[in-house]
């Protein structure tokens, strides 16, 4: 299948005018004419295919919003080539239009005083969606993520989790390929981002909706997205399964057993023995393909084993560690 | 096309219905501009009771000057002004990127989603004070002058609406615009007043690097039959000319503007 987005060495640097601390300094920033350049994006390639479901995660100004700007064509990429439904997102910006929904967490496309069907309204007549098309898709939409009761309220009225909902059918109405989703669910509560993320899922299944959407939440890409990208100071450092991520950056998972009594030291050799305290013992499993069945079949049935606790880390977990790790090699480097 | 001109004046109707969300608020503010203007009006008439002439203008040519200027500013501005002074808003916050992410011409989205209906006011005042002083000056009235009056109103308004724009579009590279629009209003209240008053420095100016001239005194000193500084014999068909020609140099800055947008963050 060819890719519906196919990024090739991507990269975007601004230029900012080059500021100096200090009074003095701001008459000089007036002055200079210095410009230091700051790379958000930095040689990043992936494709995606139609019906993925990709997360895009980083932290803070890891260079998320501005890949999905050079998506959707808002800024012009500084290097490599970008194609997203066979076109230059930057150059043939409204044609790609037609057939892109974009949501962005933090700023409404919603009239902030009108009731939210006139907003949909409005977006009926710019996208052009033929009546019955349009009629059936709110209908659905509204019906899956609970419109229907202030469709007629004025937007400023709405708590921000009823308008991220509008805000999301908004962006569905004129049948998208792809829906970009900047942050999505920033600052909703649990039950609205539940909300958002099960309608997300399926109208990724049941239309074949491409989702790209970046997050720092974990649970939206657990949720959502079946693949991964992850970005860290501007560049790619992991693109595949969410569940490979754990191996890819190397944390393993921990295994605890309590006995009725203790069975003296037991080492095993599915799993690594990291803390003995009698009755309960702590192993590290490194090896991704060791099963928990395999490690109770070598521990036996005749040892007393009271209970079992088997510790997967989070993907927080996981990038965390791989944070921490990554400052310490910085450290260490000469 | 006219699918297009539909959404537009959608665009408008939802605009309006917006601002009706307020509507004690907004005659409010219409009654305080025709109050304010007014009284620009009425500074303009005292100083005239006193000294006869300004620069060789007299009281109804004054009028007509400002009610000239009043109503090619507001149709010009009605179509720009608003909607541009917050762009800088709209980059900041990263509204326009939303905005670009639509099947949509984005100046003219910008434009009509905010047609001001607030310049409501300045209209009720400059039309009045317009017919009466174009009856009390002394224009030779003949076909020909009077095409180049609503010729030259047309160019003025478009001359307001250019330079707005253009304004408004260097917010898309700086990200802001406020003191841009400030030195604008500036230059924009010396053009209540006959060119001839200013020194030649000023004058120039005027007639080309900020050229709000073709908003008020040159048009109407034309209509007048008075002298024109600098321009001389060329004034009317400048006049006529400088609104198109500034229409076509901001959209090529409008489009130079979008390309070199660079978003307010992230």
């Amino acid at each position: 299948m060819t890719a519906l987005i196919e990024a090739r060495g991507v990269s975007k640097r601004f230029r900012q005018h080059k500021r100096f601390p200090g009074l003095l300094g701001a008459f000089k920033t007036l002055v200079t004419a210095e410009y230091t350049e700051v790379t958000a994006v930095s040689d990043i390639g992936f494709d995606i295919a139609a019906g993925e479901a990709v997360g895009y995660l980083g932290p803070n100004g890891a260079g998320k919003s501005t890949m999905i700007k050079m998506m959707t064509g808002i800024l012009v990429p500084s290097a490599g080539t970008l194609s997203v439904l066979g076109r230059t997102p930057h150059q043939q910006r409204m044609a790609n239009a037609h057939e892109i929904g974009v949501v962005f967490g933090q700023r409404s496309q919603l009239w902030w005083d009108l009731p939210v069907i006139d907003s949909f309204t409005l977006h009926q007549r710019i996208y052009d969606i033929p009546q019955a098309r349009y009629a059936e898709n709110l209908k659905r939409f509204s019906t899956l993520l609970d419109l229907t009761p202030f469709l007629d309220r004025a937007v400023r009225q709405l708590s921000l989790g009823q308008r991220m909902r509008a805000e999301i059918v908004m962006s569905l109405l004129h049948d998208p390929k792809i829906l970009f989703l900047d942050e999505p669910t920033i600052g909703l509560d649990v039950v609205a981002k539940d909300a958002v993320r099960k309608f997300l899922a399926e109208i990724n299944r049941e239309r074949g909706v491409t989702i790209i959407l970046t997050t720092h939440d974990l649970q939206d890409i657990e949720t959502i997205c079946p693949r991964l990208i992850m970005v860290d100071q501007a560049k790619l450092i992991f693109d595949g399964e969410l569940h490979r991520l754990r191996a890819a950056l190397g944390s393993a998972r921990r295994l605890t057993l309590e006995f009725v009594t203790d069975p003296g030291p037991l080492a095993l050799t599915t799993a690594t023995l990291t803390a003995d305290e009698g009755l309960r013992k702590h192993y590290l499993l490194e090896r991704e393909d060791v099963s928990l069945v395999q490690i109770l079949g070598e521990v036996g049935s005749d040892r007393g084993l009271k209970d079992v606790a088997l510790h997967e880390p989070d993907i927080e977990e996981v990038i965390r560690t791989f944070y921490q790790r990554r400052n310490a090699a910085a450290t260490v480097a000469p | 096309m006219l699918h297009r001109l539909g959404v537009l004046a959608l665009l408008v109707r939802m605009f309006v219905k917006s601002q009706m969300e307020y509507r004690g608020a907004f005659w409010l503010d219409r009654v305080a501009q025709i109050l304010s203007y007014g009284a620009v009006l009425l500074t303009i008439w005292i100083l005239l009771n006193k000294f006869q002439l300004l620069g060789g203008w007299n009281w109804p040519e004054l009028a007509l000057l400002f009610s000239f200027q009043l109503l090619a500013y507001s149709l010009g501005a009605s179509m720009s002004f608003t909607q541009l002074n917050t762009l800088e808003d709209l980059v900041r916050m990263g509204t326009l990127d939303a905005l670009l992410t639509k099947p949509i011409n984005t100046w003219a989205y910008l434009i009509f989603s905010g047609l001001n209906i607030g310049y409501a006011g300045h209209i009720i005042l400059a039309i009045p004070v317009l017919v009466w002083a174009l009856m009390a000056a002394e224009v030779q009235w003949s076909v020909g002058s009077t095409l180049f009056f609503v010729g030259s109103l047309l160019s003025a308004t478009m001359v307001t609406g250019a330079i707005i724009t253009m304004i408004g579009g260097t917010a898309l590279i700086w990200v802001r615009s406020n003191h841009l629009f400030a030195i604008f209003f500036g230059f924009w209240e010396l053009t209540r007043y006959p060119l001839n008053i200013f020194p030649t420095g000023l004058q120039v100016v005027m007639l080309t690097i900020v050229p709000l001239a073709y908003i008020s005194t040159v048009p109407v000193a034309v209509l007048l039959g008075k002298p024109v500084p600098l321009l001389g014999d060329f004034a009317a068909s400048v006049t006529l000319l400088a609104g198109p020609v500034l229409v076509l140099v901001a959209i090529a800055h409008w489009r130079y503007a979008l390309s070199r947008y660079q978003g307010a963050g992230g």
